[in-house]
């Protein structure tokens, strides 16, 4: 029974300190994609240009590797 | 002292001759044109671009509209007959059928498990009631 409540004990705890963290993360992957899709919708151009320049570069490294 | 205008290089007057004249017609004529050709370019590159939908698309969709410029460029760069191609097919595959058929299967054995334990059921039911039927 010891041995079970400081197991508990001790995953309560890892857990109350992961979880700030894990909330933070999330916050910043949250802000993160919301920055990159105004960033897209603000210049689609670019965008569009270098996402193709992009696979453009990989194609030619995958036909060479090929 | 003779003067540059009274005496022009190569004894010709300055942009009074039939040559100059017609010089003067044609780099119109080029200009005229070049125009047109640009307003036709401008209005033809705007018509593709609203038969796109470019802005609308990359509003609705941007990581998707990005990702398919990515496969425009990968296609363009010569990379769509290569290993690398078959790595990324056979990938997709693999969790296209996690995504669609583990499911279904799961929803099959579950009816399945669900129809044995029904007939077990009748089973024990009709077995109880023929006992039931001997005993004198």
């Amino acid at each position: 029974m010891e041995m079970t409540e400081k197991i508990e004990e001790t995953a309560r705890e890892i857990g109350a300190r992961v979880r700030p963290q894990i909330e933070e993360a999330r916050r910043r992957m949250s802000s993160m994609n919301e920055s990159a899709t105004a960033y897209i919708k603000a210049n689609p151009g670019k965008c569009l240009v270098g996402a193709v320049a992009i696979g453009y570069l990989v194609g030619k490294l995958a036909s060479r590797r090929g | 002292m003779e003067t540059r205008a009274e005496n022009p290089p190569n004894g010709r007057a300055a942009g009074d001759g039939p040559g100059t004249k017609k010089m003067g017609k044609k780099m119109e004529q080029v200009g005229h044109t070049a125009e047109q050709v640009w307003e036709r370019t401008r209005d033809s590159v705007s018509d593709i671009g609203e038969a796109l939908d470019i802005q609308g698309r990359v509003t609705r969709n941007p990581y998707g509209t990005v990702a398919a410029a990515i496969g425009i460029g990968y296609v363009l760069g010569g990379g769509l007959f290569t290993p690398l191609t078959g790595r990324i097919v056979r990938l997709g595959v693999r969790i296209g059928l996690r995504l669609a058929v583990l499911p279904m299967l799961k929803q099959e054995m579950s009816e399945l498990v669900s129809e044995i334990e029904d007939e077990e059921g009748k089973g024990r039911a009709s077995k109880r009631t023929r006992t039931r039927g001997e005993e004198p």
